[in-house]
């Protein structure tokens, strides 16, 4: 592994709980998995399963189903027996095999391809096969490391779904590794973040995309807007690049003591032609020229720039765009509002 | 230099040196397998003793494969899945019996097995001869073959992807299972095709042979003594019958390591 160390890492996943672990590629997501899987062995700390520390059994008796981004399939093996392989390995009679096989095989949707070989099977049909292949062996926990990130989009978003029924129906505990926030958001009861081989944040999706801990996790769940500003000891607000705005409210207490912070925007805090600003809906207010308007599948991206330099991003619907005042036009002055509720901030060193 | 570097000039460049270089391989053997007299073929075939030599030599050859797949397997894999200090040296001391000239190795070979040494009088304790015996010859054909079978059993086994292996871990295989039900069976294909150079390399050696074990007389080694003895008249029907059989052999061999397409 080089120079490379995981360091703060403390997790615990609860019986039946669908855990997602986001982080950038080579912050160590794969490397903890497989840690976990007991593929590496850690300097120090230990690793408990059901109450028993399995930091040094080894990975065939952890009992736990991995699925991998590339689904490594065995290529000189069937679907069936790829399936089968592990039931083999406990050697399991052949009837019994053939009929938990076909049993999971029926469950998955995939009993058809069992006789061909993964080289003639779509994406698709891969990742079941492997899920199948984990699951038949009923284990303590399934690790999925990036599971649907080399399917099409229509694949994956079918396949999501897969496993979200997958984890009801049988109620297994999952550490579901991606970088897809929606694939995160959609399947996750718990959100980890994770960064340069530590965790920095956990908590449920809603509550962890409310409060960021710092840019880096604002900016990974997809905040795209940050302005600095700073927090001052009597709790005035002064945004820089926008001009003073009101104390925001947060449900944390606000710093004592002066400080340099900047308020994590999502797209859908900034309202264009806000209203009147009637109770305290809007933190501040002020007009902003647009700077540019990038069309996409079903919704808008609008670049907006302030006089005095700050510069925002917001998405609308195409069924926002029309429920408008006007029509958006390039260098267009409009007002624009940002919404009290989506903000917080986040310490401006990290 | 545009005309050269034209896409029908380079093709045609290289197909022409491409040429020279197979016509080199091709006639001197297309040759010598067409100067033969089918007549003195066929009584050489019968003559015991270039029967005896030729089903010593494929023997031989034969049982030096299989003792490097039991030892070479195991050094291939280390060499392609650890990393450990003097991995390189490991590496290039598998390459070295390519290089040193055979006679040299032959040499080397008697000296350490040789009756006057301990190792190869404590052999000679239990049986186990390696000057002028069989095993000495199969002895001198490993030891300068051995890195193509070492050497394509590692680019084998590189060629699997880690991963499965993992992941056969965590389906309950412990190593040893891992290796045999997934590195193995990958990997059967460049693994046999290197224990078929190693046993072609090792019908041919006579350099090493000749030093430990003139007699038995190997064929490579009844070629040359009919060639210096009687000359090229009675010399060459031996190396033609030799060439016929490992060319056949050789095919079949090579048939049956290459990838078969699915339907």
């Amino acid at each position: 592994m080089g120079n490379f160390t995981l360091s703060d890492v403390s997790l615990t996943v609860g019986q039946g709980e669908y855990l997602v672990l986001v982080g950038p590629t080579g912050t160590g997501k794969t490397v903890l998995l497989e840690t976990i899987a007991g593929l590496h062995h850690p300097c120090s700390g230990q690793i408990f399963l059901k109450g028993i520390n399995i930091t040094h059994m080894p990975a065939e008796k952890r009992h736990l189903g991995v699925v991998y981004q590339d689904y490594a399939l065995f290529p000189h093996l069937t679907v069936f027996d790829n399936i089968a392989f592990g039931l083999k390995l406990k050697k399991k009679g052949p009837r019994e095999i053939s009929g938990t096989v076909s049993k999971m095989a029926q469950f998955l949707d995939i009993q058809t391809i069992l006789k061909r070989r993964p080289r003639l099977l779509s994406g698709g049909e891969r990742q079941r096969v492997a899920l199948a292949r984990a699951l038949v062996l009923d284990p303590h926990m399934l690790l999925l490391d990036e599971p649907l990130s080399a399917l099409d989009r229509m694949t994956r978003d079918r396949l999501r779904g897969e496993l979200k029924r997958i984890h009801s129906e049988l109620g297994v505990s999952i550490l579901h590794i991606t970088h897809d926030l929606g694939e995160a958001f959609f399947l996750a009861d718990r959100l980890l973040v994770m960064k340069n081989g530590a965790i920095i944040q956990e908590g449920n999706p809603e509550e962890t995309l409310k409060r960021p801990k710092d840019r880096f996790v604002a900016e990974l769940l997809g905040i795209e807007n940050f302005i600095p500003a700073r927090l001052g000891g009597g709790g005035q607000l002064f945004l820089e690049g926008l001009g003073p705005g009101d104390p925001p409210v947060f449900p944390a207490s606000p710093a004592e003591t002066e400080k340099e912070i900047f308020l994590a925007v999502p797209n859908w805090a900034i309202q264009l032609f806000p209203g009147k600003n009637n109770g305290d809906i809007y933190l501040a207010m002020f007009p902003m020229t647009i700077t540019g308007l990038d069309r996409a599948q079903g919704h808008m991206k609008i670049h907006l720039k302030h006089a005095e330099g700050e510069q925002l991003r917001t998405t609308l619907s195409w069924r926002e765009m029309n429920e408008l005042p006007t029509n958006l036009e390039l260098g267009q002055e409009i007002p624009v509002g940002l919404n009290r509720k989506g903000i917080h901030w986040v310490p401006a060193e990290s | 230099m545009r005309s050269f570097l034209g896409r029908r000039s380079f093709k045609a460049v290289f197909f022409t040196l491409s040429a020279l270089l197979l016509i080199l391989i091709a006639v001197p053997l297309i040759r010598m397998i067409a100067s033969a007299d089918p007549a003195t073929l066929f009584t050489t075939m019968a003559e015991q003793e270039v029967i005896s030599s030729i089903c010593l030599t494929l023997r031989s050859a034969f049982w030096a494969t299989i003792a490097c797949l039991v030892l070479g397997i195991p050094l291939a894999y280390l060499l392609a899945r650890t990393d450990f200090p003097g991995k390189s040296l490991v590496q290039g001391l598998v390459d070295l019996p390519v290089m040193i000239p055979h006679t040299a190795a032959g040499i080397a070979l008697l000296m350490v097995f040789g009756r006057s040494f301990f190792v190869g009088k404590a052999l000679g304790t239990i049986g186990l001869d390696f000057v002028g015996t069989e095993a000495g010859i199969s002895l001198a054909m490993a030891y300068v073959s051995i890195p193509f079978l070492v050497n394509a059993a590692r680019d084998g086994f590189l060629g699997v992807d880690p991963k499965l292996e993992r992941v056969a871990r965590t389906l309950g295989a412990s190593p040893r299972q891992a290796f045999f039900r997934i590195s193995l069976p990958l990997a059967w294909r460049s693994i046999l095709s290197g224990a078929i150079m190693m046993w072609a390399r090792g019908i041919s050696e006579f350099g090493a042979v000749i030093i430990l074990a003139y007699h038995p007389m190997t064929a490579p080694i009844l070629i040359w003594e009919r060639f210096q003895a009687y000359g090229l008249k009675y010399a060459k029907p031996v190396a033609v019958l030799l060439i016929l059989i490992c060319l056949i052999i050789f095919a079949i061999l090579r048939w049956l390591a290459e990838p078969r397409k699915e339907t």
